[in-house]
């Protein structure tokens, strides 16, 4: 019974805590504007994130080390400095957004201009990271971010045509007005907000620091293969609902309050309310995520001490690269830039960072040194290394297609 | 010395031909005693022609999956040498093959 | 044929995590230190951490950049970079493990550091979290 109730709450978390400001912004504004025509990039991305979370699951269970801590042995010093830097500057991108996703947030509710709250909103976060139990932490946001299932009510509410979504899913058609570079540029910012490399940090220095061991990789792999795909409805669901209820008339998703606008039109104040609730828990998760990750890379690449495992004094450098990241972040949005602007380089960055550390990890994985019998399978490792080629066509065409596309225009 | 003094480091033969780098130092625990365990001492040189990193261990296993990346790692570093430690001396170039077998 | 346990130095020492016996995080293998034996074989004596070992081995000029800047930060007395000698592994396996923890061994002045005059200062670092 205790272990239903674990599994459960592992589930409900995973879906829960699965979207970020990424999702958010990119799946609401990639509905307003493609509608469903680029749901197939969140499948697939779901399903990039599913293997990629899979495997580095399975090596801090069965290895009990974090993922920067084998790519430095793996790729050897000088290649895994340069996968730290650029991993740790999009996870501080990353963690940007979040911070300024959650002060927009606040706004929606108060009124009060977002840029106030940013302080509160640091020292919120950065004490809960001080001082809250991981495993509290985690659940706790992971839970209440399942307000973001009013999305999928919303859906339901604005009586669709089912098939003709369906439709729309499995025989895409790029819109007319729509070119077809800004389609693909947004097929890779929607895969790099599925595929977020610091999900996976966090995944596994989390399975670090709740102690797993390799009883638990079915506790991590039902997490994953049942959670993240539920959370993917989500996203899915916040692009229908924009596709549904903006595509028509022509409005463009450029704010959070755009994100919340069709729950508003399908649900009312309280359908609003319970968005804005789960977009609080979502971003402040996600924040919370993002900070501790930025302290796992860096510590795990030089052998620090890191975790929430122990007591502050004795991780004293992991603690203080957290707090120093925190206040790049809060400096970030505090430059007035746009959240919603920041978040949408921080998915397409991620994208391209992305092949980084995924490649280490499918080689640990394999590796029977590390990983005794729990190695991949034939089929994993076919579809592994089948993703690792999207992942690295993505990540070469991000670029020249921001260039082009003069990021998404 | 370091261990990095020698890792990277040029192996040349007699005539001053570069043969490759040192990729690694294959070793065996039977140094002199070190508290418990008895150190590494270096037998034979690794060498690569080609600079790519380390083998990222596809060399150690002969299954290690997956087959496509093993194929790649192999293909780059195409020819590997192993070399005696007894068969070079150091000097200011790089590692030199002397003729002693 | 020499008896004893066959290791690269590369892929089985270099750049692994070392821990104490304790199982708590020291650093890592950041370079060794050789020196030769009677018979011009090179043994390892030393495991050396921090940036002066792993500047050189990141290489180039990033890599003497990082060399130098430790150097001037580095006191008089440590001449060299901090090491621990080979005597203080018990294990080494998938990360190497000693026979002394972090307080023992003084090669993370940087954590000291920083724990003496940040971590130390701020409510609540003493504990466990809750």
């Amino acid at each position: 019974m205790k272990r239903l109730f674990a599994v459960t709450l592992g589930i409900l978390t995973a879906i829960g805590g699965f979207v970020d400001i990424g999702d958010l912004v990119t799946n609401a504004l990639v509905g307003s504007r493609f509608g469903l025509s680029l749901a197939w990039a969140t499948v697939g991305g779901v399903v990039g994130i599913c293997l990629y979370a899979e495997m580095s699951g399975r090596v801090a269970a069965v290895t009990g080390r974090g993922t920067f801590d084998l790519v430095r042995e793996r790729l050897g010093p000088r290649f895994g400095l340069a996968n730290l830097v650029a991993s740790f500057l999009v996870t501080l991108l990353t963690f940007t957004a979040e911070i300024g996703g959650i002060a927009l947030s606040i706004e929606l509710v108060t009124s009060v201009n977002y840029l106030l709250w940013v302080p509160l909103v640091g020292l919120a976060a950065w004490l809960i990271m001080w001082r809250v139990k991981f495993s509290l932490l985690e659940n706790a946001f992971g839970l209440v971010g399942l307000a973001l299932v009013v999305f999928a009510v919303a859906l339901w509410k604005l009586h669709p045509d089912w098939s003709g979504l369906v439709h729309q899913v499995v025989a895409p058609h790029k819109p007319h007005k729509e070119g077809l570079l800004p389609y693909f540029y947004y097929a890779i910012a929607l895969f790099g907000a599925a595929m977020t490399p610091y999900e996976v940090f966090f995944f596994s220095s989390g399975g670090v620091e709740e102690r797993w061991s390799a009883k638990d990789i079915i506790t991590s792999r039902t997490n994953v293969f049942i959670g993240f795909p539920l959370g993917a409805l989500l996203s899915l669901s916040i692009a229908a609902v924009a596709a549904l209820t903006l595509l028509p008339r022509g409005i463009q998703v450029d704010s959070l309050g755009g994100v919340s606008l069709p729950v508003a039109v399908a649900l009312g104040k309280i359908g609003l309310a319970i968005a804005i609730l789960g977009f609080v828990a979502a971003t402040f998760g996600a924040a919370l995520e993002t900070g501790l990750s930025c302290g796992y890379t860096v510590a795990q690449y030089f052998g620090w001490q890191w975790g929430k495992y122990v007591r502050p004094r004795d991780a004293a450098r992991f603690h203080v690269i957290v707090l120093l990241s925190l206040i790049i972040a809060i400096g970030g949005v505090l430059t007035t830039v746009n959240p919603v602007t920041i978040t949408e380089y921080s998915v397409v960055f991620s994208a391209i960072a992305l092949p980084l550390t995924y490649f280490p990890i499918l080689v640990i994985s394999n590796d029977r040194d590390y990983m005794g019998d729990k190695v991949n399978g034939r089929i994993s490792n076919t579809l592994a290394t089948v993703f690792l080629g999207v992942i690295v066509v993505a990540a070469v065409a991000a670029i020249p297609l921001m260039l082009l596309t003069k990021a998404g225009q | 010395m370091r261990a990095s003094d020698l890792l990277g480091r040029p192996v040349l033969d007699a005539s001053g031909t570069t043969l490759g780098r040192v990729i690694d130092l294959r070793c065996v625990q039977d140094g002199p005693l070190r508290g418990s365990m008895a150190a590494p001492s270096v037998h034979e040189l690794i060498v690569s022609q080609r600079r790519v990193g380390s083998m990222l261990g596809y060399d150690r296993r002969d299954q290690q999956g997956p087959w496509l990346i093993r194929l790649i790692v192999r293909r780059l570093h195409r020819r590997l040498l192993v070399v005696p430690w007894e068969a070079v001396r150091l000097t200011e170039e790089g590692l030199v093959l002397t003729n002693r077998r | 044929m020499p008896a004893g346990r066959e290791l690269d130095l590369q892929l089985h020492l270099l750049d692994r995590q070392v821990k104490g016996p304790d199982g708590r995080l020291i650093c890592k293998v950041d370079d060794l230190e050789l020196e030769l034996d009677e018979a011009g074989r090179p043994y390892v004596t030393a495991i050396l951490v921090g940036p002066r070992a792993l500047g050189p081995r990141i290489g180039g000029r990033l890599g003497r950049w990082i060399v130098s800047i430790a150097e001037r930060l580095a006191t008089a007395e440590q001449a060299s970079p901090p090491r621990i000698d080979f005597a203080h592994v018990t294990d080494i396996g998938s990360s190497i493990v000693l026979a002394r923890n972090r307080s023992e061994l003084s090669v993370t002045p940087l954590e000291e550091w920083v724990d003496h005059y940040v971590i130390a200062r701020i409510p609540g670092s003493r504990h466990e979290s809750e």
